[in-house]
């Protein structure tokens, strides 16, 4: 019973039902937010990625010493999930390519990306002049550009929400942020 | 030649949408009715569903005028919104509901209302609520 | 049966400070379930640096009340907008959003609450009853059957989670790769650390987790564009009544048992006891036209299904210390956090925890129901905050958390690799859930497995030969060659279509 161990699927083959119709039309409706799916070239980019990274793990965990099995080196282990990366990523660049999992890169990608220079901009002017500047920043740039809020609300909100977190970190928690003032 | 009427299920709302049928009626004008949400969040409380959608068609028709009935998002941005539905509909006026806000709700909010009446580029009719 | 354990437990969560986590949990939890954007998953993330501040007890109750309030969270978006918080929730949908429809979202939202609290009651009693007999069980396994139930428990995961398969054991084995990196704790050689003295230590939990479920969420919900807006949807009367309830009654009933048996199935517990209950109540049902139109068997079947499958996914987790889902491995990360090893020894050694995590969820169920019939109101115009608001709150909640941990701004540094990590898989369909959960279980693995093999004197057949571990072996190859199988058959059967475009 509390026995993880049945195969996947067979459990609910009790229950013959003929949800397909619906259960298709609302996941159409649902995904029509998401963005084109992005073709064989990106598949097989994202296979060939895994497998570098296997064998990268591979050359590694050589490196290190495999030992025996009697007497196990520190790189047995990840040299045999390195090989097991290898040959499922190889698998992958084979049969992969037909998938329609992967997302295009669009335009508002680059939202994406905007939001992660602010991410690494906040990391690393954090020791340098504290917390409240750069959050501050991020805030207004998350609300103003990549939410297309207000200027007046951008404004309001990022200056509030700042000074909640230093009331609520700085003052109630004491937590030791490297702060301004 | 079309009238666009903003409204929202407000008594501004309602005023501008008397005001625009009547103004329909007059000048024997296609008034097209924007109920335009805000995009971003799953609900907006100014949008209407069908039913009131309905119910404001029909009191379009009680009044002879041709009516329809837009709903497009807007981002921060309600007066281009107005402004590329003027273009598209070519559109000869606009009417609006105007209500009374003190200078921190303006400030804190901004009055798009305003600011429609600035950008736009045909007249602009602004009726209050009714007293 | 020793009951006074139980008791004990009881005391622990009755205790001010457990009972407040309980219900911030609870809220929490709700509040998510219904806001676009942010899962379960990414919430617990995200408040991870939390439980270094607090104790293991209230950590975790807070935790599961997150993880259960939001099964109900979901719901409300499921009947008044059709769209589906959680994939739990997906079929409650086809009658949900019909009875809002018919102005009758509040019988629907009712009869989801009361199936929510009695479904994740059964739970618990069975929870309660079933989960000490298997950690006594478990207590005999040794280093080998560790190594066995972690692979199995790592391959169940990839193998019933969303998306390929393929893919998802790849995610995994890079889990697994990514757990090695620091001093080997047996050779004490370092392993993958290009002599950086942070990597040394190896990667810790933390910032894994918020930056592939956490960050990487935020990032990926960033290109979205929402273009759906609703009117706001009239609830009306939320008390069901007796003549909707008694209709309901079966449907509760059955709901709660095939919930509570398929949720201790590791990966999609509640999605596929949600979807098990509503196709039962179906062919059951003398009309089963009504079904799609409206019927409350159909909110209440899967809503108590899901819920009590989200409590009995705790017993792999507290009995055998085998994460039955992401969520799981979640919790599994903040108990190791605070020192304390998930296991069959955790009955014994923490009984407090066990019993006080497990109690936890009666109380947590009750404060559920409280709140959920008058709080719809509140929960409905939560649906008015622009997720563009909550984002950069979110982010810095994360990122200012994840420095708070150590004090180093490498560990933000961390989050954002890994945060950038997950967006890339999944924008190239690659679920993060399987690398976080192998991850988690990656260091049991190879020291049970080492062991082993020193046992063994180097003979790796040992692990086959055991009579418990050969048995999961020879699971691990029915899991592994499951697909196969499957595909030899002539034909799938409707249900598993359905679960995959689900999934």
């Amino acid at each position: 019973m509390s026995d993880p161990t049945q195969p996947p699927g067979a459990a609910p083959e009790q229950a013959g039902l003929d949800l397909q119709e619906e259960t298709e039309r609302l996941q159409a409706e649902l995904e029509e937010a998401r963005p084109p799916h992005a073709g064989p070239i990106s598949q097989i980019a994202a296979a060939v990625v895994a497998l570098a990274v296997g064998v990268f793990g591979a050359v590694g965990s050589y490196a290190l010493g495999l030992g025996r099995l009697t007497q196990p080196g520190p790189g047995l282990w990840p040299f045999a999930i390195s090989v097991v990366i290898i040959v499922l990523s190889a698998v992958l660049v084979v049969t992969g390519r037909g998938l329609q999992d992967t997302e295009r890169f669009s335009r508002s990608s680059l939202l994406t990306a905007a939001g992660l220079v602010t991410l690494v901009g906040l990391a690393a002017l954090l020791p340098v002049i504290g917390f409240e500047i750069p959050s501050l920043l991020l805030m207004f740039i998350w609300l103003r550009w990549l939410g297309k809020e207000s200027w007046r609300s951008s404004i309001v909100i990022s200056i509030g929400a700042v000074a909640a977190f230093y009331v609520l970190f700085v003052l109630l928690l004491q937590i030791p942020l490297p702060r301004l003032i | 030649m079309t009238i666009l009427v903003g409204y929202l299920p407000t008594p501004e709302g309602e005023a501008a949408v008397d005001a625009g049928l009547r103004e329909g009626a007059l000048r024997g004008e296609r008034v097209i009715i924007v109920n335009s949400p805000r995009r971003g969040a799953p609900v907006d409380e100014h949008m209407i569903d069908d039913a009131a959608g309905a119910e404001l068609l029909r009191r379009a028709r009680a009044a002879g005028v041709d009516a329809e009935l837009r709903q497009p998002l807007h981002d921060d941005d309600l007066p281009e919104t107005f402004e590329a539905l003027v273009k598209e509909t070519g559109a000869t006026l606009v009417v609006i509901g105007l209500r009374h806000r003190s200078l921190v709700g303006k400030f804190i909010m901004g009055s798009e209302a305003q600011r429609i009446l600035m950008e736009s580029t045909v007249p602009v009719l602004t009726v209050k609520a009714a007293q | 049966m020793d009951i006074s354990p139980i008791l004990d437990g009881f005391g622990v969560v009755l205790e001010p400070t457990n009972l407040l986590y309980c219900l911030i949990g609870v809220i929490i939890g709700m509040l998510i379930g219904v806001l676009p954007g942010l899962g379960p998953g990414a919430t617990i993330a995200i408040l991870l640096p939390i439980t270094y501040g607090i104790g293991p007890v209230s950590a975790i109750i807070m935790l599961a009340g997150i993880f259960y309030g939001a099964q109900y969270g979901g719901t409300i978006t499921s009947v008044l907008l059709r769209l589906p918080g959680e994939a739990s929730s997906v079929v409650t949908v086809f009658d949900g959003f019909a009875l809002a429809k018919q102005g009758k979202a509040g019988t629907a939202l009712g009869i989801a609450a009361i199936g929510s609290f009695i479904g994740g009651t059964v739970s618990i009693i069975g929870l309660t009853l079933v989960a000490p007999v298997v950690a006594g069980f478990a207590l005999d396994f040794g280093p080998p059957e560790y190594a066995a139930l972690g692979i199995l428990g790592v391959l169940l995961i990839s193998s019933i989670g969303n998306g390929n398969k393929l893919k998802a054991i790849i995610a995994a084995c890079v889990g697994l790769l990514i757990a090695t990196v620091g001093r080997d704790t047996f050779t004490g050689a370092e392993r993958f650390t290009f002599g950086s003295l942070n990597l040394a230590e190896g990667i810790d939990f933390i910032p894994i987790a918020m930056g592939l479920f956490g960050l990487s969420e935020i990032l990926y919900n960033l290109e979205e564009r929402h273009n759906q807006v609703h009117a706001p949807a009239k609830v009306g009367n939320v008390w069901p009544s007796r003549k909707d309830l008694g209709q309901a009654s079966g449907a509760i009933g059955r709901g709660s048992l095939i919930g509570f048996v398929l949720g201790v199935l590791p990966g999609g517990g509640a999605v596929l006891s949600s979807l098990a209950a509503y196709a039962l109540e179906k062919r059951r049902a003398k009309q089963p036209e009504r079904f799609g139109k409206g019927a409350v068997e159909g909110v209440a079947a899967p809503e108590t299904a899901n819920n009590a499958a989200a409590t009995s996914s705790f017993i792999p987790l507290l009995t055998l210390g085998i994460p039955a889902n992401a969520t799981m491995a979640l919790m599994f990360g903040a108990l190791l956090i605070q020192g304390i090893q998930p296991g069959p020894q955790l009955v014994t050694e923490h009984p407090d925890v066990f019993w006080g995590v497990i109690n936890s969820m009666y109380i947590g169920n009750i404060l559920l129901l409280i709140m959920s019939i008058p709080m719809v109101g509140v929960f409905v115009r939560i649906l008015r905050v622009r997720p563009a608001i909550m984002a950069p709150i979110t982010v810095l909640i994360t990122l200012l958390g994840a420095y708070t941990v150590r004090n180093q701004v490498y560990d933000i540094f961390l989050v954002i690799a890994f945060g950038v990590l997950g967006y890339l898989m999944k924008k190239f369909g690659f679920e993060p859930g399987p690398l976080v959960l192998a991850f988690v279980l990656g260091s049991m693995i190879e020291s049970s497995a080492r062991q082993g093999l020193l046992i063994f004197g180097g003979d790796p057949t040992g692990f086959v030969t055991r009579p418990i571990s050969g048995t999961i072996f020879a699971l691990i190859l029915a899991v592994a060659a499951w697909p196969l199988i499957r595909k030899a058959l002539p034909r799938k059967t409707s249900v598993e279509r359905v679960e995959e475009k689900i999934k």
